[in-house]
């Protein structure tokens, strides 16, 4: 297998680069090759070999995430996925970390709003053990009055320690809450305190039952294995689970074009600076324009050299951090443009600036040695993503689930690299205008009355 | 700043990926209390394959620059890491964050370039470009694809070598530091570990923000950040490492070549740093339990805190063990905290080696009303394991936890460096990233009873809450007979009181 080019060659490309940097622009890849499978009861499997180190990653990844919260019970995907590390028909609580943990391995689960994803990475002596937990967890669920809520309490923590005790928690939080009207996209990931409260093990059952199927699911193993052996224990464990016959529910609901600029204000206790986001509606994750808005994203965003820093924090100093950031979904996307401000500035001052270099964008074309730094940041992030077997593992899942496609784990690079200043200026103007515009700005509560705690702030 | 609202895992993530391999644990199973019995056992694990660690090698140039190289051919990535063996512990007193002030500004102009420029430059190679200070230790660090070695690393010796710090440079950074810290200053997490620092080391170095504080960020002058420069960055007080997809040959050359005519001082090495010396058999000074009244407070953020050791104490790998059996995700404060309570989303603890001793530290963020709740189960933790031996049951699987983390963090070219370069730092010999695997496997139980019993009594630890008061005052106070307790617009990080309202408050 071709990993990489080989290093000789890469050496004379550096000995023999001019000084101008646009003339290796170009980062190669090595790709990834991947194996493809799919079982009788609709299980797809990507496989990976890569014997350099005596490790494996093995990943589960399912078609159901926070958009798929049931009503009235926001947070409940998130809350759900906690709940795969208790027991199962064969495995009592927490024995996952026993199988991973215990023998020098990893293992940790995260929920996004179109996709839960599971992986643990072990040495490679443990596949067979770990696609037997894995499948036994698809399989079965065991859970029980008292692990649900003492695993409630721990996501209410979780809550706590993002959006409540963060200065800028409440401001993050509010940007899919204002951001959306319809999509579930509306309702955050972490849910909230009430309806996480509101959950019940009725609803844990049920959601297993749901959504934890093999023909909703696809297996993802990097790393250290034999093939055939491979082979033999994922037909061995996971093709006895059945496919169910009952439909899978699917989010149908489709986010209306916005029709007029909204402003919202939000408020929180110990905001020392404040902060404004600026967010539109973009296209879904798989849609033409993606690469195009990454780029301009990479242009806006990445390092201190980007337009926002180099604008608003560097040259006018309005603010203290800049970004944008396009969050691009299975269903819809959305671009957003975020600033915590410098001390003594106005919150309009930074809008204004970001505006102003949304409007930039927009108005004239970027350089080409501006597009090929974006594109080089992008390629050389991907490189160092793909450092690790699970960081290849994330890349295929992304790939074959949210895009639905594997095979733009290899092709989607060269689609950045083919990204002009022309795209990156045709988006600018497609996606960014007045009407499709939300506004939320961010400041501290008024001072809170002064109160009196305990012994009146002395020592005793 | 930059954070994704999308993405909500189980578990905070606990760093890149690689693991070695363990033979003989077993996983087994035992019945698991009223829950079904199993119908089916886990297949075993199949014979372990071994692991090859990679071995550095090292030059020393004339002018007294160490480096050292570490191949990981797997992919086209390069880091380069310039370490200078002094960082925030030589601030002097009223000038918390110079030296960390000093390494972020390297970046930020040179004799031939802008800071705009500098990052533009690396970041059109794709590359990440990165300088900050630490404890005992400053640091600059590119990150590039190898075929762009050359041209980053030509950068990377030019900010080490060449920075200007021009006023507005200074004045900027100034304030972005002011800012960021009157941010951190709004967060529970960051201001409990703040005031440990001072806690435990008192007005001592180590016991000062890293990054300065309202105070002394307005009294640092350029003169200063000059004078750090000159004493502590030449080529006899620093380390260059390599590591990644770079040949030892290749790496010697650029060293050679961008960092041979950096001139060594005539002077001698500044004597180093007088550090916190503390005399470890005194142990730590009476116990002190700070609460930070910040009303409105999301959450409380509890921590426990006392001197532990440094990195070249001779029980260091008994130390690590011993915080392996608390730490981790299933160690023991995140089992009672999180896992059997539901009190936090995750508890912790460090033993935060240094060239002196430094803090160990365990923390968690929980609800207010269960501030002192927690507080008393991180102690009794602590004591448990100075008083009762750990059984082989949790001993091993632990010790493969912290064999399983140290091999991960050798998977990325970044992570191999920072390893590296940890050991250079300390003088230590760089074959013990060849031995920790049979120096962790050698620390007995009896050790670990002693090391708890003796270097991380329960009894002697500091304890901090910084949170909404009102909701945890009462409680703390029945379990502990002196509390502290100072409203956040009180606090003082500038010295050990820690109250701006005392006397003998530096920078007056």
């Amino acid at each position: 297998m071709l990993r990489r080019l080989p290093g000789l060659l890469l050496l004379a490309c550096a000995l023999a680069a001019p000084a101008a940097p646009a003339a290796s622009a170009q980062v190669a890849v090595p790709p990834i090759n991947y194996r493809e499978r799919a079982l009788p009861n609709g299980l797809k499997v990507y496989t990976v070999r890569d014997a350099s180190s005596p490790t494996v990653s093995i990943q589960v990844w399912y078609k159901v995430g926070s958009k798929d919260d049931p009503e009235g019970r926001s947070g409940f995907a998130h809350l759900f996925e906690h709940m795969m590390f208790k027991g199962t028909k064969n495995m009592r609580d927490e024995m996952l970390d026993r199988l991973t943990e215990d023998v020098g391995g990893w293992n940790n689960a995260s929920t996004w709003d179109d996709y839960t994803n599971y992986y643990e990475v072990v040495p490679s002596n443990y596949l067979e053990t770990l696609l037997w937990a894995e499948a036994d967890r698809m399989g079965s669920l065991n859970v029980n009055d008292k692990n649900f809520k003492s695993e409630r309490d721990v996501v209410k923590e979780e809550f706590r320690a993002r959006v409540l005790a963060p200065p800028y928690g409440r401001l993050f939080y509010a940007i899919e809450r204002r951001s959306f009207t319809a999509h579930p996209y509306r309702r955050p990931g972490i849910g909230s305190i009430e309806e996480l409260e509101a959950a019940t093990l009725e609803d844990v059952r049920s959601f297993h039952q749901t959504f934890y199927r093999p023909d909703n699911a696809t297996l993802i193993v990097v790393g250290d294995f034999d093939e055939k052996q491979l082979d033999g224990w994922i037909d061995k464990y996971f093709g006895r689970i059945p496919k169910p016959d009952r439909p899978l529910p699917r989010v149908t609901t489709k986010e209306p074009a916005r029709a007029a600029e909204k402003r919202f204000d939000e408020t929180g206790p110990n905001v020392p600076l404040p902060g404004v986001v600026i967010t539109y509606l973009a296209p879904p994750v798989a849609h033409e324009d993606a690469y195009a808005l990454k780029v301009a994203e990479s242009i806006l965003s990445a390092g201190e050299s980007s337009r926002l820093y180099q604008s608003l924090v560097y040259k006018q100093q309005v603010a203290q951090a800049a970004w944008a950031t396009a969050d691009l979904r299975e269903d819809q996307g959305l671009f957003y443009f975020a600033s915590i401000l410098a001390s003594g500035k106005q919150p309009s001052e930074a809008e204004r600036a970001l505006l102003a270099e949304l409007k930039r964008m927009q108005d004239e074309p970027a350089s080409k040695a501006e597009v090929d730094k974006a594109v080089s940041q992008l390629v050389t992030n991907q490189l160092r993503e793909r450092e690790t077997n699970n960081g290849k593992g994330d890349a295929l899942g992304r790939a074959a689930v949210l895009m639905g496609d594997a095979r733009r784990v290899n092709t989607d690079i060269a689609r950045l690299q083919a990204v002009t200043a022309a795209d990156v200026q045709r988006v600018m103007k497609k996606y960014f205008n007045d009407a499709n515009r939300v506004v939320i700005n961010y400041r501290g509560e008024a001072a809170p009355p002064q109160q009196t705690t305990g012994g009146g702030g002395n020592s005793r | 700043m930059r954070i994704s609202p999308v993405d909500i895992s189980r578990r905070l993530a606990f760093g890149a990926v690689f693991v070695v391999a363990l033979a003989g644990v077993a996983a087994a199973q035992t019945a698991g209390g009223a829950q079904p019995a199993p119908q089916e056992t886990p297949p075993p694990p199949s014979a372990p394959r071994s692991v090859a660690v990679p071995r550095p090698v090292e030059k020393s140039l004339k002018n007294g620059l160490r480096v050292v190289v570490v191949e990981d051919r797997d992919m086209p990535l390069v880091s380069a890491q310039l370490l200078v063996r002094n960082g925030g512990e030589v601030d002097p007193p009223r000038l918390s964050g110079l030296a960390d002030m000093t390494a972020s500004l390297l970046t930020k102009g040179t004799k031939t370039r802008t800071a705009p420029q500098i990052a533009d430059e690396v970041e059109s190679l794709g590359g990440v470009i990165t300088s900050n200070a630490g404890w005992d230790a400053s640091r600059a660090f590119v990150n590039v694809s190898s075929p762009k070695t050359e041209r980053a690393l030509a950068i990377l010796a030019d900010v080490v070598r060449n920075p200007v710090f021009n006023d507005e440079e200074v004045e900027r950074l100034r304030q972005q530091y002011l800012d960021s810290l009157s941010v951190a200053l709004n967060d529970p997490g960051s201001v409990a570990s703040y005031v440990a620092s001072r806690v435990v080391f008192g007005d001592a170095p180590y016991g000062h923000p890293l990054s300065g504080t309202p105070e002394s960020l307005k009294l640092i002058r350029r003169e200063d950040i000059v004078a750090l420069h000159a004493k502590y960055y030449r080529p006899d007080n620093a380390v260059l490492v390599f590591g990644g997809d770079i040949r030892a040959e290749e790496a010697f050359r650029l060293a050679e070549r961008l960092f041979g005519d950096w001139a060594r001082p005539a002077g001698a090495l500044p004597a180093e740093a007088a550090a916190a010396k503390r005399d470890a058999a005194a142990g730590p000074a009476a116990r002190r339990v700070v609460v930070v009244d910040m009303p409105g407070a999301g959450q409380a953020a509890v921590v426990l805190a006392r001197p532990g050791i440094s990195r070249t104490d001779p029980t260091y790998f008994s130390g690590i063990v011993t915080n392996a059996v608390l730490s981790g995700y299933s160690g023991r404060l995140n089992q009672e905290i999180r896992i059997k309570r539901g009190l936090s989303y995750g508890a912790r603890s460090q033993l935060d080696v240094r060239r002196e001793a430094g803090p160990f530290v365990a923390s968690a963020q929980t609800k207010n009303p269960s501030g002192a709740e927690v507080a008393s189960l991180l102690l009794a933790e602590l004591g448990r394991l100075g008083n009762e031996p750990v059984l082989d049951a949790e001993l091993v699987p632990r010790k493969a936890v912290l064999i399983g983390g140290f091999g991960r963090s050798l998977e990325t070219t970044e992570g191999l460096v920072n390893q590296i370069a940890s050991l250079a730092l300390y003088g230590l010999s760089l074959d013990e990233i060849n031995n920790y695997i049979r120096n962790v496997q050698g620390v007995t139980a009896a050790e670990i009873r002693k090391f708890a019993g003796t270097r991380l009594g329960a009894t002697d630890a500091h304890i901090v809450i910084v949170g909404d008061a009102k909701e945890f005052l009462e409680p703390l106070r029945k379990q502990f007979r002196t509390v502290e307790v100072i409203p956040l617009a009180e606090l003082d990080l500038n010295t050990a009181a820690l109250r701006k309202s005392a006397a003998g408050a530096v920078n007056k």
